[in-house]
């Protein structure tokens, strides 16, 4: 096996953004196949972090800066994978979109989630903060996305969780996503209130949500 | 009152106070509110776009204006609270979504909450005031909750309370029900009556919502306290000088944008700092470090010579059980005796300010009493405090039990329990009751027997007129 993707591995383990970016030029540049330099590299690097973490042995900031290096370096090799270089092929587990709703600025949950997302083998697609619903749908229909999550902070934004739900029916897209949201104030029964397909209390709950979700 | 401890060096208070400045003055501080960046032009502050990179200069000048205290006017004047000094204000928790029931059960908070943590707070001799969303009153329309809130004070309760900060004219309409309670918008303006809660948003933002309540408040008169939450390790620095750097950086554009507004306006520095748990990113605040940030807060506040708040009887615990208490017992004991004046939270919280909890409560008041009768200290003024007379009298071997001075001084001298068991081992297991089901039958007691003391009905009149006018323009 070519020795880069025990270094891509570590650069993943490591949360070192600019090394997985410069390793996953390497592999564009030497034409290194970028479906095993993902399976054996990037792949095992987020896994391994990811069993860490399941243990108790990774904290945020270990999965964070390793979901953002393996983030970085697959955007670099986006272009030779879509173009289907390489044996076999590559494939996240589904796509979700994430973001904060529109009056909301709190972005730290929403990140945490989509780092665990990640780590666990999803493909994150996170719109930021203040997004309104048709932000949340336009891009889930771009990217093909199955799921679409949604986090609120305040007792006042949580009624554009109920806005999207709202604005995915009245589109008649209701059926095409499942929409899970979370944030402090809200709850599993909000969610059940407002229609949606889950809700999750922590980062570690909502990554078994989706498992379920997309199963 | 006992003298208030430091935990600061002069050394290192003005590293902090110098890092705060560099922070104010080379990286600046985000305020989306347009009207706020008009008059931070206006007295010369650097402005790219939203964000305003402030003088150190114009910083320290304008903080200087604030006064040190101030008196905070309720509609009993018996109740009437300094905020400043030596003096201390408890008040119930702030702003929780949930209750959680003795029986480890979770549910939103309803306005039938509200109004029973108010009566607790009226009724408990513990509580100064009766503080300001004592939960989200879930059921009640967001359009008009902050009118809802604010008369459940005015009705329930002689005491002061605070206001609305969410946005200028949900702000306005608080400052307007406590004028119509006060006589008028000119005499709350000389003497203030209604307090509010802005927050920062970490790290270095301030948003519209709490930009308009902060311009209404000032306009008005009325004080506010400017609080900045840094969660160490996510919305801040992981290290403690680095978080209380950022921290005082952004309380200090609030403090200094409420003088650019209205010089000499009351503002009370805030601080809800603590710490992120890396395992989970939920902020965690039943610690040593959030009892370092309250006291580091006190101190700076004594610096800048304005009063201060922070702490509180504060937990990460979802029940009433050890963990609740050794917490909230080491944080609001951290919090008095380092000098907080202003002790928002002082009682019911559970889950980093995620829940309400009746027996928390109870579990507080209870604490407070006894952190109260300890900074009351030692009376060595008197002859009779000195005892010298009585000891001479009772001789060796004797005992006090009969005589009249300690008939009369140990009510006093004696913080009395409302809540804690102490009972010989037989008579507390008769009925063998933890100190989460006494607390449980206490605050229903409390309840039962609490009669709210009466309002002029001219008064109440005129502020249901004005809550049924409003309601309607707003439920639109």
């Amino acid at each position: 096996m070519n020795p880069i993707f025990e270094e891509i591995k570590d650069a993943i383990v490591d949360g070192d953004e600019d090394l997985a970016v410069e390793l996953a030029e390497k592999v564009v540049a030497e034409k290194i196949d970028p479906v095993q330099a993902v399976q054996f590299g990037f792949i095992k690097g987020i896994e391994e972090v990811g069993k860490s973490w399941t243990n108790g042995e990774a904290f945020l900031p270990d999965v964070m800066m390793a979901a953002d290096a393996m983030k970085a370096g697959m955007d670099v090799l986006e272009e030779v994978l879509a173009a289907g270089e390489g044996e076999g092929a590559y494939e996240d587990k589904g796509k979700i979109v994430l973001g904060t709703v529109e009056g909301d600025i709190h972005d730290i949950g929403k990140n945490i989630v989509g780092a665990l997302l990640t780590s666990a083998g999803f493909k994150v697609y996170d719109i930021g903060i203040d997004q309104k619903a048709e932000d949340f749908v336009a891009k889930a229909d771009e990217v093909g996305a199955k799921i679409i999550a949604a986090s609120s902070l305040l007792t006042t934004t949580m009624k554009s969780q109920k806005v999207l739900v709202e604005y995915l029916d009245a589109q008649n897209l209701r059926d095409k996503y499942k929409v899970i949201i979370g944030g402090g104030p809200t709850s599993a029964k909000w969610g059940e209130e407002i229609g949606a397909d889950g809700w999750a209390e922590t980062a570690d709950e909502a990554v078994e949500l989706c498992k379920q979700l997309l199963n | 009152m006992l003298p208030k401890f430091d935990i600061l060096t002069e050394e290192q208070i003005d590293k902090i106070h110098k890092n705060s400045l560099k922070i104010l003055q080379e990286i600046g501080v985000e305020f989306s509110y347009d009207p706020v960046i008009e008059i931070l032009k206006s007295h010369g502050q650097r402005v790219e776009g939203h964000r305003v990179y402030f003088d150190p200069d114009f910083v320290e000048n304008m903080v200087e204006k604030a006064p040190a205290k101030f008196t905070l006017h309720a509609r009993n004047p018996e109740h009437n609270l300094v905020c400043g000094g030596e003096d201390i204000i408890y008040m119930p928790g702030y702003g929780a979504p949930f209750v959680y029931d003795a029986d480890g059960g979770k549910r939103d908070a309803t306005m039938a909450d509200y109004d029973n943590f108010v009566k607790l707070a009226g009724a408990s001799k513990n509580m100064h005031m009766t503080g300001g969303t004592v939960v989200e009153p879930t059921d009640v329309a967001d359009e008009i909750r902050h009118l809802k809130m604010a008369y459940s004070h005015i009705t329930n309760s002689d005491k002061c309370f605070m206001g609305s900060s969410s946005g200028y004219e949900f702000a306005k309409d608080s400052i307007e029900m406590t004028a119509l309670l006060h006589g008028g918008l000119d005499v709350i303006k000389e003497k203030p009556a209604l307090i509010c809660l802005i927050n920062s948003v970490t790290p270095l933002k301030y948003d519209d919502r709490m930009l308009g309540g902060l311009m209404a408040y000032a306009e008005a008169g009325q004080p506010m306290v400017i609080a900045s939450l840094v969660m160490a390790g996510s919305t801040g620095p992981a290290t403690m000088a680095g978080a209380l750097s950022l921290q005082n950086a952004e309380v200090l554009a609030g403090i200094t944008l409420t003088q650019c507004i209205n010089p000499g306006t009351p503002v009370v520095y805030g601080s809800t700092s603590a710490v992120t748990d890396m395992s989970t990113g939920s902020l965690s605040i039943g610690n040593p470090e959030n009892a370092l940030f309250t006291s580091a807060s006190a101190q700076f506040a004594r610096f800048y010579g304005v009063p201060c708040r922070g702490g509180g009887g504060l937990t990460d615990a979802k029940t009433v059980d050890a963990q609740a208490g050794y917490e909230s017992m080491m944080l609001l004991f951290a919090t008095s005796t380092t000098g907080v004046n202003f002790v928002l939270h002082t009682a019911g919280i559970l889950q980093y300010y995620m829940a309400m909890s009746y027996e928390k409560f109870m579990v507080d008041d209870e604490i407070a009493g006894m952190v109260l009768r300890y900074l009351k200290g030692f009376d060595c003024d008197s002859d009779e405090k000195m005892a010298y007379d009585v000891i001479e009298k009772v001789g060796p071997g004797g005992h006090f039990l009969t005589q009249k001075h300690t008939r009369k001084n140990f009510k006093t001298e004696f913080f009395r329990p409302a809540l804690s068991d102490r009972q010989s081992f037989d008579g507390w297991s008769k009925d063998s009751l933890d100190t989460n089901q006494r607390a449980k039958l206490k605050w229903q007691e409390v309840l039962a027997n609490y009669t709210a003391p009466e309002l002029d009905s001219a008064v109440k009149e005129k502020i249901e007129a004005f809550i049924e006018k409003r309601s309607k323009e707003l439920l639109k």
